[in-house]
């Protein structure tokens, strides 16, 4: 080796020693910066719009005004940054074109989350408690209350989540299983979706769409390639596309651009990464055979 | 007032939470005892509502009905677990339990999940669909049953048999890759929402929206 291709050699090692050590408290400082910077200044990147965001799109669309809609909320706060978006874009679309709704909460943490949306998204429509939508609560183990539900909506809650007794409820003395109800939506933060699919769907004919997070979206895929979910969202980005669908500028689209620069990030941080990973490797090994044939010579 | 308290309370343990990042610290503690503390509470107050109070309670001794009653002993007899001289008794509670799931779950799983997933694993006859869709039929066809073909233990994986088994790793591969692709996109978004909670909405309420 020569002497002036020495110092260029020992600075390249630096860097792949820098690469390979370099401190996890950089990445994610990188990463928040990645992610704040886009949502200070939003870039408008597109977002294309995938086939099961438009069949789900086009399972609501297909409502006329007066139809029943059940909107199950099967989440928790733990994913609320990824399906709120849907359940607000979701439920403003319906009650803009007068579809009523029959909301309940198949975990003991969703019924807050429940309360808030409902609320927020009524409000905005003009929608009225007891005749246009109601809230049955949280009822205790949701693969009996699915079932439950094909048979009698009213003896599975005998009251709303306020108590009032549901046969009361001027929505709920129309409708009391799934025959009366056009449309099921659960957003979900778990495999709950495909329990509807199972129980609802499977054992009562019951037309089934879902909103997912993304871990589970790969686990729903195979339902919608069959038939049995009738559309779905997939993650932030799933509902990111039922916005554009709508034309609705919500919480989903304002954190595309976001997770579009995270997700390039990562990537270069994945490809530095395992750069210094096999250049390291290979000077190791080109180490110890230097050493082996030093040995031996 | 209420709610922009809890909007400050929300924004200073975020910032707890977010400060392990750089190092543990007390801060970061305290916020995690008391995410446990709290969620503990609410989910117990809320279970003994939903279940015990809506279920048992108020329609036995409220409306006299009476049939809950056996239900309920069962649900006790679970109690008895706490003790070891008694928790024999709780195996009572527990196989009724067990045996009613399996009863209404195993049938309507076989049929939803796997003989409604086989159906639709077999390709539709070429003519009947698009192109695009029918090489989407075989490659899914082709990979179920390679993967299928790794996971078969009865013979050894040699010639033909490795050889689709090799397939099936790679369909395996791709898959797992796709499921990964996922959670770092479901991770992100759930930074991207607190970091919309602290940039946007706390301002937001700051500056009286």
């Amino acid at each position: 080796m020569s002497a002036a291709s020495q110092p260029a050699t020992s600075a390249r090692r630096r860097w792949i020693d820098a690469i390979a050590t370099v401190d996890r408290r950089l990445i994610f400082l990188v990463i928040g910066a990645g992610v704040a910077i886009p949502l200070l200044f939003p870039l408008g990147l597109p977002v294309g719009v995938s086939r099961e965001a438009t069949a789900y799109h086009e399972a609501i669309e297909a409502l006329a005004p007066g139809d029943i809609v059940i909107f199950a909320f099967d989440y928790e706060p733990d994913v609320m940054a990824e399906v709120d978006p849907m359940s607000y874009a979701t439920l403003s679309r319906i009650f803009a074109k007068g579809v009523r709704v029959v909301a309940l909460a198949d975990y003991a943490g969703g019924v807050g989350i429940a309360l808030r949306i409902l609320g927020e998204t009524a409000r905005e429509s003009g929608r009225q408690y007891g005749s246009d939508y109601v809230f049955l609560g949280y009822n205790p183990d949701y693969t009996a209350t699915m079932l439950r539900m094909g048979e009698s909506i009213r003896q599975t809650f005998p009251t709303d989540h306020y108590g009032t007794p549901t046969g009361e409820l001027a929505l709920m003395r129309e409708v009391d299983n799934y025959a009366g109800v056009d449309l099921l939506v659960s957003i979900s933060g778990s495999a709950l979706a495909e329990y509807w699919v199972i129980f609802a769907g499977g054992k009562f004919g019951q037309k089934v769409i879902a909103g997912n997070t993304a871990i589970q979206a790969v686990l729903i895929y195979p339902y919608f390639q069959t038939g049995q979910l009738s559309g779905f969202l997939g993650g932030l980005k799933g509902a990111a596309e039922y916005e554009q669908l709508i034309g609705r500028r919500g919480l989903g689209l304002r954190g595309m651009d976001a997770q579009s620069v995270a997700h390039l990030l990562i990537v270069c941080f994945i490809v530095l990464g395992n750069v210094g990973y096999f250049t390291a490797r290979a000077r190791r090994r080109g180490e110890a055979g230097g050493m082996g044939r030093g040995h031996v010579g | 007032m209420w709610a922009d308290l809890g909007m400050w309370a929300a924004a200073i343990l975020t910032i707890a939470i977010f400060s392990l990042l750089y190092r543990d610290n007390p801060f970061y503690r305290a916020a995690e005892h008391l995410l446990v503390g709290v969620s503990a509470g609410y989910y117990v107050v809320n279970y003994f509502q939903a279940s015990v109070l809506r279920k048992f309670v108020f329609p036995v001794f409220r409306q006299g009905e009476l049939w809950l009653v056996p239900g309920g002993i069962l649900g006790l007899l679970v109690l008895l677990r706490l003790s070891r001289r008694t928790q024999w008794i709780s195996r009572y509670a527990i196989a009724f339990y067990v045996a009613a799931w399996s009863g209404y779950l195993i049938p309507a799983i076989i049929q939803e999940r796997i003989l409604t997933q086989i159906v639709g694993t077999v390709p539709p006859a070429p003519w009947t669909v698009a192109p695009m869709a029918f090489l989407g039929a075989l490659v899914l066809f082709v990979g179920v049953v390679s993967i299928l073909v790794y996971f078969y233990f009865s013979a050894p994986q040699t010639g033909a048999l490795k050889q689709v088994s090799q397939i099936g790793i790679t369909f395996l591969m791709v898959g797992f890759g796709a499921s990964f692709g996922y959670t770092v996109m479901g991770r992100v978004s759930l930074l991207i929402g607190r970091f919309q909670f602290l940039l946007q909405d706390v301002p937001a309420a700051v500056l009286g929206r």
